[in-house]
């Protein structure tokens, strides 16, 4: 009853029932059903489960095998779409057709998402994963296309960056089955390790670049942040919560399973100092800060999130390039913990938006009192992107940080504590910009955002508060998928880790805090005089009192003494990159246009005198 | 269980304490170097008792209000990790790492406070510390990665163990001379007093995070401070110093060292913010690295 084959075809009839019913507002809840049923099918599969169907094709057969890597992604998948969709039904949606757009589209393109990320993840050979490639890259730009101008602006750019990517790991496929013979997985798994170095360095390359575009590792992260910032609410917040994972979902078969790490090792680019192990592990950290630091100077609360789940992925991949099973278990638990803030954070923003019509953190300010839950939604979700207890996000840094520590990677862990520090400086920046400081006066009406937005939030925060608190709970999931990439699986306990290197129990952690602030809030509340409440806006400053009128709300280059010293260190120089790159190929392409049709003699002309001369000089 | 209980419950008493006295021996240092008497012996007490007791108490909301609980109860909590003698709370369950992250917690909360205030002086003052958490952090944490490579744990418990294992010679500070004097130099920057005020900047900023603050929003931030010093100066002890082997040596061990950052901070003026940077991230990191190479080879 509980099978693959029921849950994608559970997953094909609500793509269907979108395309056919997504337009009206009831859709929500037919739809939201529709992914819980999904979520209780997948969570009760008993693992691995091979799907009845499948098809030959040039001697190879496809076909399509749930196991606990692909378990643990599928349902971060699924509740990501239903925290989505719940979104999409109430007043926002509304407004979103209001606004001219289709609801019936974005359903579509949600549950197509999720259909075409289940079958990556149940891949069972490199052709169903190409094919399952190939559909998330498309769905996951339409999703990204929704939305307006803007948007479809934005997700266009992502086209090349997905062709060049999927090339790539077509390649790599091509490459894999003329060197081992085959194309199942499982097969593929203990051939590969056998191949000679070059092999495996080509194979490192071209499928490694191929998911590093999707998971927007750097250099090619420049697509992410305006495609997902851009989208409509409802998306952004699935596309920031786990469509970018799918590359890491990617290289974590490609780097522990097919190729396996050690021999990943064994391609040293200084013997013994640096090899591609470091490489994949260094890409991380810089995906780490960079996009951490870029985050922190955006003035758009939907770029600066996207900025840093950019940098959060980064986190994922360098506790799965350690190796052990303390890294992987905390890079892994990172994917889970990061789709939980993130999306609420998303939310958050959005609902902002609803009720102000700006995302501008330099036109916001003091909405506290006006969007509470919104606020809160907000805060825990920054405590679990900054990653300090008693939030999720904590655990998963901490048992990268851990795997740092033991491993010795002084230089590494310093990027991914820097990355941690520059998250909270820009996550203060926002709640503080937004949230915090002076109301302005065209605000002092606004009311919090309706159920229908702050529901899903609340849920989402909350579970990531509960998985903060009980780690266990998700640590389950991430056991079988360490599992059945075939690693060492991390001893846990419901409060976190048991290791004779130093445990981390959060049970006691978080009781101990919140005993804490009980303690505190009775010295507060219980001793001394009674506090006075003052109107928010009764302000003043070096002695005058404040109207509204007057702006005062301390916002625009918020770390000014900061960027005094690091200022000067942002360079754009990937966006130089990338430019370059892109004239390189106009060039290139224009040249082989003039010289197919002919337009310009003078240019061949000119070509035939340079080599010419080149030649004669040669000679 | 009910050890656990009964330490958990004692250890943020002793930490205000002990805290209270550092406070009581940063003014009187102060006063020596400025050739005043200085205040009483129960003065840091009368203080806090007063400013409770205050008629005029301004709350700006109800986060004004948390985000005091919050500076209090986060210290609160921490103190239960940070090992004392005959005590060791949940130290063993938490570890330097996760204490590093839950002392963040009280900051927090006063970041939250005081951008409720909607006082641009204080939303600069936070913007300010926190970009001075982002400078003494960065040797903070190398350094704490490198006691923790260097002992072979993340846990407070079992690094004091081993530095007491064998006298004053397996000391942190003795193995690890290097990674000892850079958290000198991160202790300093963290407590925040001159030259690395700059959050504070009473004459340029108006005491920044401060200046909304009156009563017992002052109190409170005043216990924070008791907590705080107690903390970092608890931590530095406890991974150079051998912890303490009993209570008399604790806290000689603590005001000694809480003694030096106090006596040079009252000789110096005040750096500009990316001043800060620049020296923290200079000669604290430089040193750090190169006790983390010293201990790793």
């Amino acid at each position: 009853m509980m099978t693959l084959d029921n849950l994608l075809a559970l997953s094909g009839a609500t793509t269907l029932a979108a395309l056919l019913l997504g337009q009206s507002r009831v859709f929500a809840w037919l739809g939201g059903l529709m992914y819980i049923g999904q979520i209780i099918l997948l969570a009760a599969m008993n693992l691995p489960d091979v799907a009845s169907f499948g098809f030959d094709i040039f001697g190879q057969t496809v076909g399509w095998q749930m196991d606990g890597f692909g378990r643990f992604f599928a349902l971060i998948t699924l509740g990501a779409a239903l925290a989505a969709i719940a979104y999409t039904g109430g007043e926002w949606g509304d407004r979103y057709v209001q606004n001219g757009n289709s609801r019936r589209t974005l359903q579509f393109a949600l549950a197509l998402n999720v259909l075409a990320m289940l079958l990556l993840l149940a891949s069972k050979d490199l052709i169903a994963f190409f094919i399952g490639w190939e559909l998330t890259s498309w769905a996951g730009f339409m999703l990204m296309a929704q939305g307006g101008d803007r948007a479809l602006r934005a997700a266009l750019r992502y086209v090349p960056y997905a062709m060049g990517g999927a090339m790539a790991v077509l390649a790599g496929i091509v490459l894999a089955h003329t060197w081992a013979g085959s194309l199942d997985i499982g097969v593929l798994a203990g051939r590969l390790p056998g191949l000679a170095n070059w092999q495996i360095a080509t194979l490192l390359v071209l499928f490694g670049s191929g998911f590093a575009v999707k998971m927007g590792l750097l250099p090619f992260h420049l697509w992410q942040a305006p495609a997902y910032a851009e989208a409509a609410g409802a998306g952004t917040g699935f596309l920031a919560a786990i469509s970018s994972r799918m590359g890491l979902f990617g290289l974590g078969l490609l780097l522990i399973k097919l190729l396996t790490l050690s021999r990943v090792a064994d391609l040293s680019f200084i013997p013994g100092v640096f090899d591609a192990q470091d490489l994949v592990a260094w890409l991380a950290a810089f995906t780490i800060v960079l996009p951490t630091f870029t985050a922190l100077k955006q003035n758009d609360a939907r770029y600066l999130l996207a900025w840093h789940g950019i940098g959060q992925s980064g986190y994922m991949l360098l506790g799965l390039a350690m190796g052990d099973p303390i890294g992987t278990a905390g890079g892994l638990l990172h994917v889970f913990n990061h789709a939980t803030y993130q999306a609420a954070l998303v939310f958050s923003v959005f609902a902002v938006i609803h009720r102000t019509g700006t995302a501008d953190l330099n036109s916001l300010g003091g909405l506290v009192t006006r969007m509470p839950l919104s606020f809160l939604a907000m805060l825990m979700g920054i405590i679990g992107l900054a990653g300090l207890p008693p939030m999720n996000g904590f655990v998963s840094k901490w048992l990268v940080y851990r795997s740092l520590m033991i491993d010795g990677h002084p230089f590494l862990f310093l990027m991914a504590v820097l990355g941690t520090l520059g998250t909270i400086l820009s996550v203060y920046k926002l709640i503080h910009n937004t949230f915090l400081g002076q109301l302005r006066a065209e605000h002092e009406n606004v009311k919090e955002a309706p159920w229908s937005m702050t529901i899903p939030m609340l849920a989402l925060v909350g579970l990531g508060f509960l998985t903060g608190v009980a780690p266990g709970l998700a640590l389950h999931y991430v056991a079988e998928a360490q599992a059945a990439l075939g690693l060492p699986v991390m001893p846990y306990t419901m409060g976190g880790v048991q290791s004779p290197r130093g445990d981390l129990d959060m049970i006691w952690v978080v009781g101990v805090l919140f005993a804490g602030f009980g303690v505190g809030a009775i010295l507060f509340y219980g001793f001394g005089n009674k506090s006075k409440r003052i109107h928010q806006l009764d302000n003043y400053a070096g002695g005058h009192f404040l109207s509204a009128d007057v702006r005062y709300h301390y916002s625009d280059n918020f770390y000014a003494g900061l960027m005094h010293r690091i200022g000067p260190l942002y360079r754009s120089s990937f966006t130089w990159l990338e430019s370059s790159i892109a004239s390189s190929v106009d060039l290139a392409a224009s040249l082989m246009q003039g010289w197919y049709r002919q337009v310009t003699p003078a240019l061949v002309l000119l070509i035939a005198a340079a080599l010419g001369l080149g030649w004669t000089i040669w000679r | 269980m009910m050890e656990i209980l009964l330490e958990i419950t004692v250890m943020p008493l002793i930490a205000f304490v002990i805290g209270l006295f550092m406070v009581l021996m940063m003014r009187r240092i102060a006063a020596k170097i400025q050739r005043r008497v200085g205040p009483p012996l129960l003065q840091p007490l009368y203080d806090i008792i007063k400013l409770y007791g205050k008629q005029t108490q301004n709350s700006h909301g109800l986060l004004h209000d948390i985000g005091i609980v919050m500076a209090v109860g986060g210290y609160i909590a921490a103190e239960t990790m940070v090992p004392v003698p005959g005590m060791n709370g949940i130290a063993d369950k938490s570890g330097l790492l996760a204490l590093a992250y839950v002392t963040m917690i009280p900051s927090l909360g006063l970041a939250l406070g005081v951008g409720q205030c909607a006082n641009p002086n204080g939303s600069i003052g936070i913007a300010r510390a926190l970009t001075a958490m982002l400078a003494y952090d960065v040797p903070f944490v190398l350094i704490i990665f490198g006691v923790a490579y260097a002992y072979g744990s993340n846990n407070l418990v079992d690094m004091i163990a081993a530095q007491q294992a064998g006298g004053i010679a397996t000391w942190g500070a003795v193995k690890m001379p290097l990674l000892a004097i850079a958290g000198l130099f991160s202790l300093y920057a963290m407590l925040g007093k001159q030259p690395f005020e700059i959050y504070v900047a009473p004459a340029e900023i108006a005491t920044g995070p401060m200046v909304e603050m009156g009563g017992k929003y002052l109190g409170g931030l005043f216990v924070m401070q008791c907590f705080q010093l107690f903390t970092a100066t608890a931590i530095y002890v406890s991974i150079f110093l051998g912890g303490g082997e009993n209570w008399l040596t604790f806290i000689v061990k603590l005001f000694a060292v809480v003694a030096i950052p106090m006596s040079l901070a009252f000789v110096f003026p005040r750096y500009r913010t990316e001043d800060v940077l620049a020296v923290v991230w200079r000669w604290p990191v430089l040193i750090s690295l190169a006790g983390i190479w010293l201990v790793m080879h």
